[in-house]
C-alpha cells in the first residue's frame, strides 16, 4: 500500500518509493545517501508535527521536516 | 613550471584544515561577481624546494556536481574552469568516511567528468579510522590514487608528496554533467559549454544522481562493515532521547545543566582573570610615573581589555561542554528536537546552537550560524543573535535590578528580583525569533526553509578533543576582541580625559569631584550633553548618556563608567556605594530623585535590545561580508532599544 512517508508510525517499517517533484529536496535527500527504494524506519516524531526521525537502511538514521516527508510516497512492509 | 590543485569535498571534511596546514593558513578570499564566498587559494609551502610551484585551491563545501546553493555553484564553476583562463592541473576529493557513501557518489561523479586526474585524501581522525587494506580496496575500485591521513602538522610533508606526485598536465574536460535549468542560476560565470547538459526534467536530473549513489553503495558494501553494535545503542538512546515527550524533557534538562555549570564554573575562573588583571594593573601603576602614560596604560588598556578578557573562562566553558554534546553526536538531536518552535519563526532547527551559545557570548554564536545550510536564514539568525542576552549584560542587569527593584513576592512565592532577570531574558529571546520572523517574511524572504538532518551514531566523547576546541576558541576570543577592545578602550581613555580642564577651575577641589568635573569638560562628557535631548523622552541624562556610549565598546563598562561619573572612582556592580549614590543623585531643578523605578527599567530595556558591543559589529562584518548589514543590524536594534525605553519610561512614571 502506498502512503506518504509523513503517515508513517513510530516503529513502522516502509519501503521508498518515489521522491518529491522539486529537485532541490531530492537532491538533498540524496546527499544523506537516501535513495528511492531503500528501507526506512520511523523512530520518533517531534511534538506538534516536528521533524520525523528515521532509521535508514542498515546503519544509518536522519531526520526530515513533515512537509518534506509528506512528499515522499512509500510503501509499508509488515 | 605552474599548477593548479583544486581541494573539493562535503562542507565540514575537513577540507579547510587540509589547506590551512598545506599553504601555511594564508588564505585569501576569492569574489565571485559580488558575492564573496570562502573559497581560498594559497601556495604550498613546499614550493620553495621545487621547480612545480604549486597552487591550491579550496573550494566550497558540494554534495554532488547538481549545484542547489551558491556554494555549490562556485565548486562547479571552478571545476567546470568558467572563469579563470589557466585551467587545473589536479582535483583533491576529501573523503568523509562518516559519509563514505556519499562521498564516494561524488567521486563517481567528479571521475567521469575530469577522467583519472582525480585523487582521493581519506581523512581520518581519532573517530574515524580506516585499515590499509581498506584504502587498498578504495583504490581498486575507483581506479584513482587514495592516501588516508590526519590534519595533523606531521603529516604534512606525507599529503603534500602525494599531491605532487600525482600532478601531471592540465585537465581537459571529458565528461559530461547533465543540470537542470533552476541549477544554472547558482553557477555565477555560466555560459553555454558542451559539457553542460541542460536538462528541463528535474527526473533526469535526480535519476543521475541516482545512479552514482547506487554504483557508490556497491562499492562502500565491499570496503565496510556496518558496526552492528553502535548502530543498535543509536537506535535504543533514539527512542529515548528524541522521544516525543522523555526527548523534550531530557533536552530542558541537558541544557539547564550547561547553563548552570557555566555560572558556576565560570564564577572562580573569572575572579582568578579578575584578580590577575588587577595584579597586572597595581604592578603596572608601581612600575609607572605619574601622568597621562601611566593613567592611559592603567586605566584605559588594563582596565579596559581586562574587562572583557575576565569573559574568557565562559566562552572557554561553553566550548567545552557544547563540544562534548557534539562529538557524542546529540546536538543533531537537539536540531531535531528544536526545529518545530525555530519553523515558526522561520529559521531552522539548525539555528539552536547558535542561539544557545548567544547566551555566553555573541560572537561564537555568530560563528557557530556557519552551518545553517541557508544562506538567508543563516543572514536573519545572524542578524538577531545580538539580542539574546549574553553575559556581559549580567554587571548592568545585577546593578539595575538589585538597587531598583524591590525585593517582594510576587503571588506569594516568586522574588520580584529574580522575575525582573527571567523578564529581561525572555524579552531579549523573544523578540531575537520575532524579528528573525520578520526578516523571513520581508528582506530575506522566500527560499522556503528546509530541514534534512543526518543523525550520526551516537559515540563516547573525547575529553581531549573537547579541551582542544575550547582553548582554541578561547585563544580567538582573546586575540580578536582583544585587539579591537585595546583600540577601543585607548579611545575611550583619551576621548573621556581630553581636552583638561585649566588648573584654576580644580584648585582646593575634592579629587573625586575633580574627576567628575574632568569628564564633564571632557569630549565624551560633551557628546553627552549633546544628545541629552535624545535621551530626555526616555527618562535618561548626559551622565547615563555617556555610561550608554561607553558601552558601546563593552557593555559590562557602563557599571565602571557610572562608578566614575558618579565620583567614585573605581565601582563594581556590588558596590553598595555606588548604588546608594545612584539612589541619592537627585535632579538639579525639580530637586526630585533622579534614579526611580522607571529610569532603571528604561536604561535596563535599552540594554536588552541595543547593539552595543563593537567586537559584535566586527564580528558581524566579518561573517556577513559587508558593511551595510552590520549598519542594518545596529540601527533597528537601536531604534527598538529607545521604543522600548520609551515606553516603559512612560508605563512606570
Amino acid at each position: 500500500m502506498q502512503v506518504r512517508m509523513s503517515t508513517l508510525k513510530i516503529g513502522e517499517k516502509a519501503i521508498i518509493d518515489s521522491f518529491p517533484e522539486n529537485s532541490q529536496e531530492g537532491l538533498r535527500l540524496l546527499s544523506l545517501g537516501i535513495l528511492p527504494g531503500d528501507e526506512v524506519e520511523v523512530t520518533s516524531k517531534a511534538l506538534f508535527l516536528g521533524p520525523l526521525s528515521l532509521k535508514h537502511c542498515k546503519n544509518t538514521f536522519f531526520a526530515i521536516r513533515r512537509s518534506h516527508a509528506n512528499k515522499i510516497l512509500v510503501r509499508l512492509i509488515n | 613550471m605552474n599548477s593548479k590543485v583544486l581541494l573539493v569535498g562535503f562542507p565540514n571534511s575537513g577540507k579547510s584544515s587540509l589547506f590551512n596546514i598545506l599553504s601555511g593558513q594564508r588564505r585569501k578570499v576569492t569574489n565571485y561577481s559580488g558575492i564573496t564566498v570562502d573559497a581560498a587559494q594559497g601556495d604550498l609551502l613546499s614550493n620553495d624546494q621545487y621547480d612545480n610551484k604549486v597552487k591550491i585551491v579550496d573550494l566550497p563545501g558540494m554534495y554532488n556536481l547538481v549545484p542547489t546553493s551558491i556554494d555549490e555553484g562556485v565548486s562547479l564553476n571552478s571545476l567546470l574552469n568558467l572563469t579563470s583562463d589557466v585551467s587545473y592541473n589536479l582535483v583533491a576529493l576529501v573523503v568523509d568516511i562518516e559519509r563514505f557513501e556519499s562521498s564516494m557518489s561524488l567521486c563517481l561523479a567528479l571521475k567521469d567528468l575530469i577522467g583519472d586526474k582525480l585523487v582521493l585524501i581519506i581523512n581520518k581522525d581519532d573517530k574515524k579510522v580506516i585499515t590499509n587494506e581498506q584504502r587498498k580496496l578504495i583504490e581498486k575500485e575507483t581506479g584513482l590514487k587514495a592516501l588516508t591521513t590526519s590534519s595533523k602538522k606531521s603529516n604534512v610533508r606525507e599529503i603534500d608528496r602525494f599531491i605532487r606526485d600525482s600532478i601531471k598536465e592540465e585537465v581537459a574536460l571529458t565528461g559530461k554533467v547533465t543540470l537542470s535549468k533552476e541549477c544554472l542560476e547558482y553557477i555565477p560565470d555560466y555560459k553555454d559549454i558542451p559539457q553542460v547538459i541542460v536538462e528541463e526534467d528535474q527526473k533526469i536530473v535526480l535519476d543521475q544522481v541516482n545512479q552514482y549513489h547506487k554504483r557508490a553503495r556497491e562499492i562502500v558494501e565491499k570496503i565496510v562493515r556496518p558496526d552492528s553494535k553502535r548502530v543498535e545503542v543509536t537506535r535504543k538512546l533514539d527512542k529515548l532521547l528524541v522521544h516525543p515527550l522523555w526527548g523534550s524533557i531530557i533536552f530542558v534538562i541537558i541544557f539547564y545543566l550547561i547553563f548552570n555549570s557555566i555560572y558556576e564554573w565560570a564564577g572562580p575562573l573569572m575572579d582568578s582573570v579578575d584578580s590577575l588583571v588587577g595584579l597586572l594593573g597595581d604592578w603596572a601603576s608601581s612600575v609607572l610615573p605619574d601622568g597621562y602614560l601611566k593613567s592611559l596604560v592603567v586605566d584605559g588598556v588594563i582596565a579596559g581589555v581586562g574587562g572583557v578578557i575576565i569573559f574568557a573562562p565562559q566562552i572557554g566553558i561553553l566550548f567545552f561542554l557544547l563540544s562534548l554534546l557534539e562529538q557524542s553526536g546529540y546536538i543533531s538531536r537537539a536540531a531535531v528536537l528544536s526545529d518545530r518552535v525555530m519553523s515558526i519563526f522561520g529559521l531552522n532547527g539548525k539555528a539552536f546552537l547558535p542561539y544557545l551559545s548567544g547566551f555566553a557570548c555573541s560572537i561564537p554564536g555568530i560563528m557557530a550560524a556557519r552551518t545553517i545550510p541557508s544562506k538567508k536564514e543563516r543572514v536573519a539568525t545572524i542578524m538577531t543573535i545580538p539580542m539574546i542576552t549574553c553575559s556581559a549584560r549580567l554587571p548592568v542587569y545585577i546593578l539595575l535590578i538589585g538597587t531598583f527593584v524591590p525585593k517582594e513576592k510576587v503571588f506569594g512565592f516568586l522574588n520580584s528580583q529574580a522575575l525582573s532577570f527571567f523578564f529581561l531574558y525572555f524579552l531579549g529571546s523573544f523578540f531575537a525569533l520575532f524579528m528573525a520572523l520578520i526578516f523571513r517574511l520581508t528582506y530575506f524572504k522566500g527560499e522556503t526553509s528546509s530541514f534534512f538532518i543526518d543523525l550520526p551514531l551516537y559515540q563516547r566523547p573525547r575529553l581531549r578533543i573537547a579541551l582542544g576546541t575550547a582553548l582554541q576558541k578561547v585563544k580567538f576570543f582573546c586575540k580578536k576582541a582583544g585587539t579591537i577592545i585595546l583600540v577601543l578602550s585607548i579611545g575611550i581613555w583619551f576621548a573621556s580625559t581630553f581636552p583638561r580642564l585649566n588648573p584654576s577651575e580644580v584648585l582646593n577641589k575634592d579629587p573625586e569631584v575633580v574627576a567628575s568635573l574632568q569628564l564633564q569638560n571632557s569630549f565624551m562628557g560633551r557628546i553627552g550633553k549633546t544628545i541629552e535631548p535624545v535621551l530626555k523622552p526616555i527618562g535618561m541624562d548626559w551622565k547615563m548618556g555617556v555610561g550608554l556610549l561607553v558601552a558601546f565598546g563593552a557593555r559590562e563598562l557602563f557599571v565602571s563608567t557610572m562608578g566614575t561619573i558618579y565620583a567614585l572612582g573605581e565601582v563594581d556592580e556590588e558596590s553598595s556605594t555606588l548604588r546608594e549614590r545612584l539612589k541619592l543623585e537627585k535632579d538639579e531643578v525639580t530637586g526630585e530623585p533622579k534614579f526611580n523605578l522607571a529610569v532603571a527599567w528604561s536604561i535596563l530595556i535599552f540594554f536588552v535590545f541595543s547593539l552595543q558591543c563593537t567586537s559584535t559589529l566586527a564580528i558581524l562584518r566579518r561573517e556577513l561580508g559587508n558593511w551595510k548589514q552590520p549598519i542594518f543590524a545596529f540601527t533597528y536594534m537601536g531604534v527598538l532599544a529607545w521604543v522600548g525605553s520609551f515606553i516603559a519610561y512612560n508605563l512606570l512614571s
